[in-house]
């Protein structure tokens, strides 16, 4: 699989505080490692003020580094406009002339070579756009459903989403999931896709980069961290039996009691003891992973697995 | 979200999207012979991604349960139903009976009057048609 | 080469340019006919129009910049295309100026002995030097306004202070040199500049505007969204 973004060694510093006076410097993204496969569905995950945002207006060119390589498509983005065509970035406070409808998407069609009209038609009327009113003027949800149309028609080869929902209700929410398959099954194209509603989307993303504080935390795929880490509740003693000396956290305990997060897969064997002792075994979805992960409740190990303390039972 | 469609958080998506299609190998709602959903079209009914839905695919595939026939599709290959059908009935003990037993045993309801209950559950299944 | 003009055209959607521009001509005029019932004197509301060049100029970063990076397109093309839209914008209004100055003449002044498309000095030549002296005004006066756009764009309004700081310290040191006793030089050349017929004039804002299209060009590199 050839690689569609890889970022090494990145980092964007702002100077933060009254400039002049107190100079300070803030790290928005702090030496960012990754790589994205061409052609997958990638979520971008983390909380706000994480660094999502800033790594992907760097990505669009519309930010330039502080220092490190970045290299979409095999170059450098900024100003580059080779890169730049096969390019289309969705944000979420995306900024527009005052124009209407009808002509931010006809200029779009202007700058990208695999624009689709069809498909953009189709997708204003799925969102209720009318093509005569002022951008301006479009309450949040259309904006997004503006950006989101625009950004589905492009079927730009690298694909950047920056929540492009806001705004929109769970109904259209949906419906962008839906169109963003049905597109990308018939026309395969990188897609990058940053969020915050991670479980609506969890079944979108072929890999999952979580950001934190301007790292990245965890680079996995998604099938590997489904299932990868079950709470297992019951009594204590049957619970302690099947986690002894296995890489565990957030135990809690209420009378006989406990309930524990335990972070390697289950075997048949294991399931097969829990069902004897009766224990209850719920995996945690994506989300709560995710959320774990940007909490630095696990220690950042890119590719598969995590690591962490195991317990001592 | 693919949970509207059955699937849950617990195992990998490629893996639930497979167990899907041998049970209704298994269970015979598709024929040796006929054409499996393509990757686009699970992908679509599940609302996954579709490089998840062909992993599910290529699993049976490389199991021998699905035969490719280039520019066609995936289809179901003979045997395949048997094949399941044998698997299932060799898992039978280890996923139902067993755990009965378990269960029983929490209860405290003896092997004579599971046998009981057993029979009980037979009759009653058999007077009504499925 | 094309990208230039696509980020042209997209400019041009803007209703403040399309819409706008083409009347602020004719208000003026009127205004100014309003007034030369009362005097027969040249009047300078067409000053506005050519101000309202620089205030587009001033708007037109802040306002298509975000959308048209947005689209792929890199700050050095989006600044060339605006240029152009510049350019063209200027070419054709010099050229309507030109043919309403012809016009009165030919009416002199309106029937109103009105003096508004002939200002003494500046525009007052052949059809050809008010073409070209109204066309390169009005660009110079559009890539100021764009420089100012991408100051205020990139620093606010602090920057946007510091700027107009900047420029009057320019024009001072200017003032100085080229009246200094000291440097003869550059005094004789100031007084050579005084004596300059409208086309030589033009030729020194032809100079400026390329001086200004390079400040503008350098400060938009880094502009970031």
């Amino acid at each position: 699989m050839t690689t569609a973004i890889s970022v090494a060694g990145l980092t964007k510093s702002y100077r933060s505080g009254s400039g002049l006076l107190h100079p300070a410097e803030e790290a928005a993204l702090d030496d960012v490692n990754l790589t994205v496969g061409a052609g997958t569905i990638t979520g971008l995950l983390g909380r706000n003020g994480a660094g999502k945002t800033t790594l992907l207006r760097i990505l669009a060119g519309q930010e330039f580094p502080s220092s490190g390589s970045v290299r979409v498509l095999g170059a450098p983005p900024a100003e580059n406009e080779d890169v730049l065509r096969r390019l289309v970035f969705v944000r979420e406070d995306q900024a527009y002339p005052e124009i209407k409808v009808g002509q931010a998407l006809r200029v779009a069609s202007w700058f990208y070579p695999n624009w689709d009209s069809a498909l953009a038609s189709a997708l204003a009327d799925d969102f209720g756009l009318r093509a005569g009113k002022a951008v301006q003027r479009l309450s949040r949800g259309q904006r997004s459903a503006l950006g989101i149309t625009i950004g589905l028609a492009a079927r730009a080869e690298v694909t950047l989403f920056d929540e492009p929902y806001a705004g929109l209700d769970a109904v259209a929410r949906q419906l962008f999931y839906d169109r963003l398959l049905a597109d990308f099954a018939e026309f395969p194209r990188t897609v990058l896709l940053s969020t915050h509603l991670i479980d609506e989307a969890a079944a979108l993303f072929e890999g999952v980069i979580v950001i934190d504080r301007g790292r990245v935390v965890l680079d996995a795929a998604a099938d590997v961290l489904r299932g990868a880490a079950t709470r297992v509740s019951g009594p204590c003693l049957a619970v302690d039996a099947l986690v002894a000396g296995r890489p565990v956290w957030e135990r809690r305990q209420l009378g006989s009691q406990a309930s524990v997060v335990m972070i390697e897969p289950l075997s048949a064997g294991d399931r097969e003891q829990a069902r004897s002792a009766g224990l209850d075994l719920t995996p945690l979805s994506l989300q709560q992973i995710v959320v774990q992960a940007a909490a630095g409740m696990l220690a950042p190990v890119p590719g598969a697995g995590f690591a962490t303390e195991r317990t001592s039972a | 979200m693919p949970e509207m469609a059955g699937l849950d958080e617990g195992t990998p998506l490629f893996a639930q999207v497979a167990d899907r299609l041998a049970g209704e190998i298994a269970d015979g709602g598709l024929a040796e012979g006929e054409r499996v959903p393509s990757t686009n079209e699970l992908a679509a009914f599940y609302r996954i991604n579709p490089a998840t839905a062909a992993k599910g695919i290529n699993v049976l595939a490389d199991d021998g349960l699905l035969e490719k026939r280039r520019g066609i599709g995936m289809f179901v290959a003979t045997g395949a139903r048997q094949r399941l059908q044998a698997r299932r009935r060799a898992e039978f003990t280890q996923r139902y009976v067993k755990p009965l037993l378990t269960e029983a045993a929490r209860l405290g309801i003896g092997t004579d009057k599971l046998f009981a209950l057993i029979r009980e559950a037979g009759n009653e299944r058999e007077s009504v048609p499925l | 080469m094309s990208t230039w003009v696509k980020v042209a055209r997209y400019n041009l959607l803007r209703p403040s340019i399309c819409l706008l521009l083409p009347w602020i001509l004719p208000f003026s005029f009127a205004v100014g006919a309003l007034t030369a019932r009362h005097s027969h004197e040249a009047t300078g509301y067409l000053l506005t129009f050519f101000l309202y060049f620089a205030v587009q100029g001033m708007q037109t970063v802040g306002r298509s910049l975000p959308f048209g990076l947005a689209l792929g397109v890199s700050r050095r093309s989006f600044y060339a295309g605006t240029a152009l839209l510049g350019l063209a914008l200027a070419l054709v209004s010099g050229l309507v100026l030109t043919a309403l100055q012809a016009i009165e003449r030919a009416t002199d002044g309106w029937g109103l002995s009105m003096h508004f498309f002939r200002v003494p000095y500046l525009l007052n030549g052949p059809w050809y030097a008010t073409w070209l002296t109204s066309a390169v005004g009005l660009l110079a006066l559009w890539v100021y306004g764009l420089w100012h756009g991408i100051v205020y764009f990139r620093w606010g309004t602090l920057g946007t202070l510091a700027f107009i700081v900047a420029q009057a310290l320019v024009v001072v040191a200017g003032g100085v040199i080229f009246t200094s006793e000291h440097w003869h030089v550059f005094s004789s050349a100031g007084g050579s500049a005084v004596g300059l017929t409208a086309l030589g004039l033009t030729g020194v804002v032809a100079a400026l505007a390329v001086l200004l299209l390079a400040g503008g060009h350098a400060t938009i590199r880094r502009a970031a969204v």
